[in-house]
């Protein structure tokens, strides 16, 4: 077994819980605001939480990125921190470019 | 949005997404087409729902495989720089591609999608758990054999470039792209297919969120469409995880491929008129 087993297992566990809170998360905010909005029509309350509840879903998998380096830089796998940015400046140009979108109006 | 339009799209997620899950592909290629040639939703609003509901299947899956040691993640992170890029080419270039070609990509996708789904070519590709799996390839528990066994990853290149193409594709059409990319890993690449399914569940989800907030900002996610289509995929792939049984999947799939030729044919006489 190679040294780095172990982290990248705890890893795996660790990233199974945060997908599992952020699909559960987004499931009931989303359900929150299906009820309400079909009850009481698009109020603030259910634009809010539907809204926040797209969100958390967004951010769950970009979080994953962000969780899974800052393991690859505790194992100091230099090659995967790499990767990781890559993807995760990729992911950030994406958002960036939806935020100036939704500022702009 | 009235009442009797959420429970239709709560149905048709549930389905896509009990369907996806009997037939290890995505829910997107049904829900797709059901929302937009169905529904009458546009192809953009159809798109960005969908590509919603890939990122919560991709949760909810890759929550439900972790600790089982197929998901490879030092793998899926270096193909990820491939299919988020793709995603993004997608986000950004996709508004410039007429309806008339998105329906004839759509088409042949959808097509090429219902060939790979009868085909059901598989590889093994394992070796003794005591093989050296070089810096990308895993060990996992293999169930059927019961025992641990090894795998190498051959051929790199042809692995980033099918997750460029995926990625794209997913972006395009808002579908994940996993069945486009798991053949060639399984094929070419030397990754049993166990392990190219997992690996591949929890790529869809960054490469969706790779375009989807594009498509967000330009208001094409209609929220409680969304909503509905989300909570009806994680309904239904949770009810496919329990009835799935492998000897009707393989009726499920000729059906199912029989369907999307047929959605094929839809999108191919749309990009003609």
């Amino acid at each position: 077994m190679r040294s780095e087993d172990g982290a990248l297992e705890s890893l795996e566990r660790t990233l199974g819980r945060l997908l599992r809170g952020g699909v559960l998360s987004a499931a009931v905010l989303l359900a929150f605001g299906l009820v309400v909005s079909i009850a009481a029509g698009a109020t603030p309350l259910s634009a809010g939480t539907l809204t926040a509840g797209l969100i958390v879903l967004m951010a769950t998998p970009i979080l994953r990125v962000v969780v899974s380096l800052v393991a690859y830089a505790r194992m100091r796998d230099w090659f995967f921190v790499a990767t990781t940015v890559s993807v995760f400046v990729l992911l950030a140009v994406t958002v960036l470019l939806a935020w100036s979108k939704l500022s702009r109006g | 949005m009235s009442l009797l339009l959420v429970a239709g799209v709560v149905a048709a997620g549930a389905v896509a997404g009990a369907l996806g899950s009997l037939l290890g592909i995505g829910g997107g290629v049904f829900l797709v087409p059901f929302l937009n040639a169905g529904l009458g939703v546009d192809f953009g609003v159809a798109r960005a729902v969908s590509l919603m509901t890939v990122i919560a299947t991709s949760s909810a899956v890759s929550a439900g495989t972790a600790g089982r040691h197929t998901v490879n993640l030092r793998l899926g992170m270096v193909l990820e720089v491939a299919s988020t890029t793709g995603g993004l080419i997608a986000g950004l270039t996709v508004e410039r591609i007429s309806s008339g070609h998105l329906s004839l990509i759509f088409a042949v996708v959808t097509a090429l999608i219902a060939a790979l789904m009868v085909s059901r070519l598989e590889k093994r590709n394992v070796l003794s758990a005591d093989a050296d799996p070089g810096p990308l390839g895993g060990r996992y528990f293999e169930e059927e054999s019961g025992r641990e066994v090894a795998y190498r990853v051959k051929r790199l290149p042809l692995g980033l470039f099918a997750s460029l193409m995926a990625g794209a594709v997913s972006g395009t059409l808002g579908i994940g792209g996993g069945i486009l990319k798991v053949p060639v890993l399984n094929g070419w690449c030397g990754v049993p297919m166990r392990a190219a399914a997992a690996t591949s569940a929890l790529m869809i989800g960054v490469t969706a969120a790779a375009s989807v907030p594009l498509f967000y900002a330009r208001g094409q996610v209609n929220p409680p469409l969304a909503a509905a289509a989300v909570l009806g995929v994680l309904a239904g792939s949770r009810l496919g995880f329990q009835f799935g049984g492998r000897a009707r999947a393989k009726w499920l799939k000729l059906l199912m491929a029989c369907v999307l030729a047929a959605v094929s044919l839809l999108y191919f006489r749309k990009a003609l008129m």
